[in-house]
């Protein structure tokens, strides 16, 4: 058989190497390149008395702290048998009373309607498009059909309690107070500005505002920008959000700022939230994957990271954090 | 310095028949320390790396029968407990560049540190990262040979191959870290 170029038979291959590259001397060689930096990186810090002492008295550490750990699980297993026995007896007690005691009358309770509930995810349910709100050169005329069909998702966004009746003059003044906050954030680029302009909505127009869950969204967008986490955490910690229309880039924003603070396991809430749903396949689910990614592998869930990794690179293999994952995973 | 010495150690074992872990550590761990530090690369704290690898040893104590020669059972966990290392050491590296997702991009902070000793720690990071895309089985035994300078013989005791095997695994991981160390100046240049 031929031997290929470049490539050793096997026969030679199983020939013993009589020189390390190490001892080359310096040259322009392959080898003797190889062995200039081979030498570079001979050198090993010794491991002295001091890190034998001190590793020892880690495994000893150790030792007690697992001995501890098991005192602790026997503690708790006691604990919840005692816990479950009480329960029991209680419920036991519950249903001889309920058996042989008299009928209870009907009593209303106070329930939160389907709608009201939907009413409340509907917050972030609803997208948040800018195009719905009125042009500032343009306001609505008040009361024309016009404006009320337009106004009308941006009202339902609305989380509760609902707004006040607004004075229709009020809210076109308030519809192009933010218009103008989005148009600075969105295409002048100018999220201080942005901010101000989103102040003086809040000053005028306060917490009760019409459009008041939508100056909120522009907010966290503007402090975002700005990189005002702290502050853009806050109000969306403060937020119900869901999955669903400009909740999803909400919830995503929040996840990667939990993420940042530290509070993984919040934010896998978030980021689990965001994929246990038909994911699109848009930027937010590849952020949402690879920062589930990232928060698994803080809290030193490896297999989690790289299985979700795996995901990433079978579903996006082009995508935004392809480069990242490959290298995370060594590929 | 060779690497392994010969195990002349008397290997002392507890009234149970079982290795006594304490005669283990302070006869090995410096050892022990050496290989890891050679197989896991400049990046990982060979503190951290030791007592893992003595709490594993210490799990499978009761299951080592003395089958195997005590270095090569101790190298073998080692490896695998390096390997594990690596692999975290990457995730963390790569978790420490990402955690700022889409929000915010910070610089990490540089050390002030000696010039020679960041050459020193350039080269070594610039041999690991090569190192680090050869396949583990030529990886481990390119280490051995070239950085702890063990014989064949030496080494095939350790891993348990074929002292064949050893060579043919050698020579293969020469080809292959020249190609990545041409690879590597390419980009870098």
């Amino acid at each position: 058989m031929k031997k290929p170029r470049g490539r050793q038979t096997e026969a030679e291959e199983r020939m013993p190497i009589r020189h390390r590259w190490r001892a080359q001397p310096p040259g322009d060689s392959d080898e003797a390149r190889a062995g200039t930096l081979l030498r570079s990186a001979a050198a090993v810090q010794p491991f002295g008395a001091r890190n034998l002492a001190e590793v020892a008295a880690r495994l000893r550490s150790r030792e007690r702290h697992l001995s501890r750990k098991w005192a602790w699980q026997i503690a708790i297993a006691v604990g919840l048998l005692l816990f479950g026995g009480a329960v029991s007896a209680a419920v036991m007690h519950f249903l001889r009373v309920a058996s042989v005691g008299p009928a209870l009358p009907d009593t209303p309770v106070s329930m939160p309607t389907s709608k009201t509930v939907r009413r409340r995810h509907m917050l972030v349910a609803q997208p948040f498009v800018p195009a719905v709100l009125p042009a500032p050169e343009a306001p609505p005329v008040p009361g024309s059909t016009e404006e009320k069909s337009e106004s009308l998702p941006v009202k339902a966004s609305i989380e509760s309690p609902p707004a006040p009746l607004a004075n229709p003059s009020a809210l076109a003044q308030e519809s192009r107070l933010l218009a103008g906050a989005i148009h600075k954030l969105r295409q002048e680029r100018n999220p201080g500005r942005a901010l101000a302009m989103l102040d003086q909505h809040r000053a005028r127009f306060g917490a009760n505002g019409a459009l008041e869950p939508e100056a909120k969204v522009t907010r966290i967008e503007a402090l975002l920008r700005l990189g005002r986490h702290d502050q853009a955490l806050g109000l969306l910690d403060a937020q119900t959000l869901t999955a669903a229309g400009v909740g999803r880039e909400m919830l995503v924003a929040r996840a990667e700022l939990r993420a940042e603070k530290g509070r993984c396991g919040a934010a896998l809430n978030d980021f689990n939230l965001l994929l246990a749903a038909e994911a699109p396949p848009d930027l937010v689910t590849q952020r949402a994957m690879y920062g589930r990614a990232t928060c698994r592998a803080q809290q030193g869930d490896w297999a989690g990271a790289r299985s979700d990794l795996e995901h990433y690179l079978a579903r996006f293999p082009k995508g935004r954090f392809a480069d990242q994952a490959r290298a995370a995973m060594g590929k | 310095m060779p690497l392994v010495r010969p195990d002349a150690t008397p290997f002392i074992e507890s009234p149970s028949g079982v290795p006594d872990l304490e005669t283990l550590y302070r006869t090995h761990a410096p050892t022990v320390a050496r290989w890891a530090a050679r197989l896991a690369g400049p990046l990982v704290d060979i503190d951290d790396l030791v007592h893992e690898i003595f709490l594993v040893v210490r799990r499978r104590l009761p299951e080592f029968r003395g089958e195997a020669k005590v270095t090569t059972w101790l190298y073998r966990i080692t490896e695998r407990v390096a390997l594990e290392s690596r692999r975290k050491d990457r995730f963390r590296r790569w978790f420490s560049r990402a955690r700022h997702f889409e929000i915010e991009r910070t610089i990490a902070p540089t050390h002030l540190t000696p010039v020679d000793e960041v050459e020193r720690r350039q080269s070594s990071e610039t041999v690991y990262r090569i190192l680090d895309r050869l396949p583990a089985k030529y990886r481990n035994v390119l280490i051995l040979f070239e950085l702890e300078e063990l014989s064949g013989e030496q080494i095939a005791t350790l891993t348990g191959l074929k002292p064949a095997t050893v060579w043919v695994h050698l020579h293969r991981a020469r080809v292959r870290f020249v190609a990545e160390m041409k690879r590597d100046s390419e980009r870098r240049t």
